[in-house]
């Protein structure tokens, strides 16, 4: 009988780490759910005193995460087009709608590779908020930042892979 | 197409305000919403509540959505309703899972009204 032959995405990390998967994720999250046009820029982003990073991470083939920063008022602007309603601070609202976006943003990154898709996992979201707060990864497998900016507010995107089988 | 009774599970309150307005663009502007935070919320609501219609969340702490979609088969609450999947994981096996728990349809995150026009008006109309 013959048996099936593992899954492995080693042999696939120039597909998974592939930069333009993660571009078009993001602009595809922001045209759909949001009705707003974005696009990469060399960046950096010029972070405010403020700011909100949501987090998901990976499980299963891929361990890792993909993260969402950026300054407060970017981050209100965005749960404003999500909800429809004027927002004038960092409440829950904001961080339940930023998560959603990181949420959003890692599964359809993921869904990009099929292999990806069907053998990595993805958390609950994470919101983390304030200043002067930093993430470290020691020694990632391999690491995508990219900066996008729409009319309005820029943010920057983040995937992180620190193992992959 | 008169008032629709639809019941919205999922855990964050942004998604369930875009679900419902996805809803209203793709027609059905004379629904009535319930929503609900939790699969065991959810469960508990349609103790209370009869609804034409029931979209989950998959991904949501506690009570995940197939295990709520497990539950309302199990325990016969709103029999013959449509319940639609909406969810960020799209593999293959994902789906299977939730047509094998009961779900009519599946919805990936992120979408558009008109995809939500498509997988959701023929379930009503079929019922």
């Amino acid at each position: 009988m013959e048996r099936a032959m593992p899954v492995t995405l080693r042999a696939s990390l120039q597909l998974v780490s592939d930069p333009k998967n993660l571009d078009s994720t993001v602009e595809e999250v922001f045209k759909m759910m949001l009705g707003i046009d974005c696009h990469r820029y060399p960046g950096p982003v010029e972070m405010e005193p403020e700011s909100v990073t949501a987090v998901v991470g990976f499980g299963g083939l891929l361990s890792g995460a993909c993260l969402f920063k950026s300054g407060s008022s970017t981050a209100i602007k965005i749960a404003a087009a999500m909800t429809g309603m004027e927002i004038a601070e960092v409440d829950d609202t904001v961080k339940d709608g930023i998560g959603e976006i990181c949420n959003m943003l890692a599964g359809a990154w993921k869904g990009k590779v099929p292999d990806l898709a069907a053998n990595c996992g993805l958390s609950i979201p994470a919101v983390i908020t304030g200043r002067d707060y930093n993430l470290h990864v020691q020694a990632p497998e391999f690491k995508l930042l990219h900066c996008y900016r729409f009319d309005g507010g820029c943010f920057e995107v983040t995937i992180i892979c620190d193992g992959l089988q | 197409m008169s008032e629709i009774r639809t019941l919205i599970v999922d855990d964050s309150s942004v998604m369930r305000k875009i679900v419902e307005r996805s809803l209203r663009q793709a027609g059905l502007d004379t629904m009535i919403v319930y929503e609900a935070g939790s699969g065991t919320e959810g469960l508990d609501m349609l103790r209370a509540k009869q609804v034409d219609l029931i979209l989950s969340d998959i991904n949501m702490p506690s009570m995940d959505g197939l295990e709520f979609l497990r539950q309302l088969r199990a325990q016969n609450l709103a029999p013959g309703v449509p319940v639609v999947m909406i969810t960020t994981e799209s593999s293959e096996e994902h789906v299977k899972q939730a047509i094998l728990a009961g779900a009519q349809g599946y919805i990936r995150k992120p979408f558009t009204a008109d995809q939500v026009k498509e997988r959701v008006l023929p379930l009503l109309q079929a019922v």
